[in-house]
């Protein structure tokens, strides 16, 4: 005991912890930094970038650490590479360390939920954007325990280059056990220190987490007083678009619009016509290819044959028809003016209420932040939420998820909102107050949208309009009541009929 | 995510990289820290031999080493020829640390170190990371394809066994058949380790097995933890082992190896070669690798006038 409290507190053995934590550092850092090029690489749509990257860490991920610090060590000096044994140390555990670090990262990025990105998309932000705001912190946040995890394998591999001549805590303990036979007591000592190490690195991670931590960071989510509904009374309304407006001109037309995922051809040829201020509802059974028509036309999902037009504007297409990048593209989505609101919400689930709605105003048009939120609070008073500015998403009920996700979509001040299924994923007593804002929206402001829904009786208040769509392609359209009373098509009227009966 | 919030915790990871960065900017030369300090030594303690003409006139032949730092690649597992010092940690001391510097003073350049693993010591000769070796390392035509080597010494190698040896092992012989024998990775023992099974399996008896290891504590605790019967190496070593443990272990025999412990220095490098063999020759004509050895207790050592041992 007596001599493992001296090995335990003997220099020699403490300096030997400064090496080890450099030799580390280099190399969590080192990997971190080269994981990250790696990750990015390995996402590339450049298959010569990914195929770089997949071939790095097959040799890199495949190969015992001891080679590769013999191979830095002792192989680079004869191509003129002459590293000291700390920097060997430092490169050989970069280099292995870069390719968990990719991993880890590339499926934290991967893990972020599709809609994520579809809402980001959809307001308009370009990609470097959508991942420093939306992406990134989200991927971050979930990638924080596994990164931990690679901080103590870093420092336990480091132990690897007591071979290479690194004066780490494992070649003194070795060295020392040779010189004094008194091999347990020091490697007892050595074994402590690494595991107040370790134990000192999983103190970090949880700092790091607690300071992450979205419930601690967005106070005032957890509870909140529940709302009255919306008011739409009293609220300010909508900003006004920029540009003016000519009653009856056409605010988006679809011709011939196509689409298949695979085998599967989901669009069969589709031709629309929006006017401004008028409201459409798309009516049709499940996988008739509403949501696939809506993500066409902000270019969410490329067409395969037929266009979209906003007014001559062709998200996602130059005049010559040809593709367009994603950051050209997305402020074309700004130019033509064109929301969307998602059946499954998509809210930002890192971001409160009030920063879902500044998203846009923030990251798009370049308000200052302050303004921004003051600009979101009065846009949730609109839809009745200005009581839960604060909360998180995973705190609100679907409805007032809903309603934020309006409210998010009307601070990019659309021309053309597009509406899918909005209140399909929603209890039944929760239908009615998004259906309320929605309203508002159309008798007050005299919005251009067009909703896929299967609410009749609100397509009948509403909808200037109705849509039939079946099987990829439009069986009838009409005005509203023409279309619910008296459907010319068998299809339209069998489905409207079932739908009518479950309504009653 | 907020950034303010994360102040503290970009506060604390700032200062680590920069701690990082700060102590390897200064711990290219830390790393070699223990050979620095155990320089010093060298240049009083060997003045004599330094002052020698036969020094002067190799120094006046070799102006290139003259005031130059030279480094030494060592696996410093071997108490007596290479270990660190139990006093000061941070120094190498044993009977080829003391050659190396009274090389370097008969030369006039100082000595640093660079320990490594016992396999890893021609490798770093050649990567250039290290300019010679002096390692308790003998002197094959093997080894010779990968450096020169300017021999010091004969080899006798001697049998560690548990206390009372009671495998009643005899050598290597016949006697190691059904045994385990621990043995350094990379060490001439293994090979003929090898070939005793390969004659105990011809003769119909169970095979001599081997179980390598890094160091020559990890092998001597494999006999202390009944893993291994016997341990094969320098007979000084082994002796050395012996007296420390005294209760646990014993030496069962002395065995001649064909070998030669040497110097190894870059192949082909003449000038260098032509130097070592020169200091080599007048630390032994003054006597004083005898008194080496002696204060190092290699009492079965057998002094050997320096020879060349290379490829070809």
């Amino acid at each position: 005991m007596g001599s493992f409290l001296h090995y335990l507190s003997m220099p020699y053995l403490l300096q030997g912890i400064m090496v080890t934590l450099q030799a580390s550092a280099l190399g969590f850092f080192g990997g971190f930094l080269a994981g990250t090029l790696l990750a990015g690489m390995a996402l590339s749509r450049n298959r010569m970038i990914a195929g770089a990257a997949r071939t790095y860490s097959v040799i890199f991920r495949g190969t015992p650490l001891v080679l590769q610090l013999v191979f830095v060590f002792t192989a680079l000096p004869h191509a003129g590479i002459v590293l000291s044994p700390i920097l060997a140390a430092g490169v050989a555990l970069a280099a292995n360390e870069a390719t968990f670090f990719a991993e880890i990262l590339r499926s934290s990025v991967r893990g972020v939920d599709r809609g994520q990105t579809d809402a980001a998309r959809a307001l308009g932000l370009r990609p470097r954007r959508v991942l420093a705001h939306i992406v990134g912190p989200q991927a971050g946040r979930a990638a924080i325990p596994a990164i931990g995890g690679e901080a103590v394998s870093t420092l336990k591999n480091s132990a690897l280059a007591s071979i290479i001549a690194v004066p780490e805590l494992t070649l003194r303990s070795n060295q020392l056990a040779s010189a004094t036979f008194d091999y347990f007591s020091i490697f007892f000592a050595s074994g402590v220190m690494y595991l107040l190490l370790t134990g000192a690195i999983a103190g970090v991670q949880l700092m790091v987490e607690r300071a992450v931590d979205l419930d601690r960071l967005k106070h005032g989510g957890a509870a909140g007083p529940v709302d009255a509904g919306p008011d739409p009374s009293e609220v300010p309304g909508v900003p006004p678009p920029p540009a003016p407006i000519r009653p009856t001109r056409v605010a988006l037309t679809v011709t011939g619009a196509c689409k298949a995922f695979g085998e599967q051809q989901v669009l069969r040829g589709v031709d629309l016509e929006l006017h401004e201020g008028e409201v459409v509802a798309l009516l049709g059974p499940s996988g008739s290819g509403k949501s696939t028509l809506l993500r066409l036309i902000n270019h969410l999902e490329t067409l395969d044959a037929g266009t979209v037009s906003f007014d001559g504007l062709r998200v996602g297409y130059s005049d010559s028809g040809g593709p367009l990048a994603e950051r050209v593209t997305a402020q074309q989505r700004v130019d033509a003016g064109v929301g969307m609101v998602f059946q499954h919400f998509n809210l930002f689930a890192h971001l409160t209420a009030r920063e879902n709605v500044a998203a846009s105003p923030r990251w798009v048009q370049g308000v200052p932040k302050e303004q921004a939120l003051r600009e979101a609070d009065r846009l949730l008073g609109r839809v009745g939420l200005a009581a839960r500015a604060h909360a998180l998403p995973r705190h609100l009920s679907g409805g007032q998820r809903q309603r934020v996700g309006i409210a998010r979509a009307l601070a990019g001040r659309p021309r053309v909102l597009l509406l899918d299924e909005p209140t399909s994923a929603l209890d039944p007593e929760l239908v009615q107050e998004v259906l309320e804002v929605i309203r508002s929206l159309a008798v007050d402001e005299g919005l251009t949208m067009l909703i896929a829904t299967h609410q009749l009786r609100f397509a009948r208040e509403v909808a200037d309009r109705v849509v039939f769509m079946a099987d990829g392609v439009i069986l009838e359209h009409g005005p509203a009541a023409q279309v619910l009373d008296n459907p010319q098509n068998p299809v339209a009227a069998r489905f409207l009929r079932a739908v009518h009966t479950m309504e009653v | 995510m907020r950034i303010r919030q994360l102040r503290p915790v970009f506060a604390t990871l700032a200062s680590t990289v920069a701690a990082a960065v700060l102590l390897t900017a200064c711990g290219s030369s830390d790393s070699t820290a223990p050979a620095d300090s155990a320089a010093p030594a060298g240049a009083a303690q060997y003045a004599s031999l330094a002052a020698s003409p036969a020094c002067a006139q190799l120094r006046g032949q070799h102006p290139e080493l003259a005031g130059k730092k030279m480094t030494n690649a060592i696996n410093p597992h071997t108490p007596g020829y290479e270990s660190i010092s139990v006093s000061d940690p941070n120094r190498y001391e044993g009977f080829d640390i003391d050659l190396g510097e009274a090389i370097g003073a008969c030369l006039g350049f100082t000595v640093s170190y660079l320990p490594v693993s016992f396999e890893t010591l021609l490798p770093t000769l050649r990567s250039g990371q290290a300019n010679f070796i002096i390692s308790d390392i003998y002197a094959t035509r093997e080894r010779a394809a990968s450096a020169d080597f300017i021999t010091y010494s004969k080899v006798f190698d001697g049998v560690l066994v548990a206390k009372g040896n009671p495998k009643k092992l005899t050598g290597i012989d016949d006697s190691l058949c059904g045994t385990t024998t621990a043995l350094n990775k990379g060490f001439v023992e293994v090979p003929l380790v090898a070939a005793q099974s390969a004659k105990c399996t011809a003769e119909g008896k169970p095979a001599a097995q081997a179980s390598l290891f890094d160091n020559n504590a990890d092998c001597v605790q494999a006999i202390l933890a009944g893993r291994a019967d016997s341990y094969i190496n320098d007979v000084n070593t082994v002796t050395r082992f012996v007296k420390d443990q005294p209760d646990q272990l014993d030496r069962a025999t002395a065995v001649t190896l064909p070998y030669s412990i040497g110097i190894a220095v870059p192949k082909g490098d003449t000038a260098i070669r032509a130097a070592f063999t020169g200091a080599l020759t007048e630390v032994q004509r003054s006597g004083l690798q005898a008194t080496l050895s002696k204060k190092w207790q290699l009492d079965e050592s057998a002094i050997e006038s320096p020879s060349l041992v290379t490829a070809s």
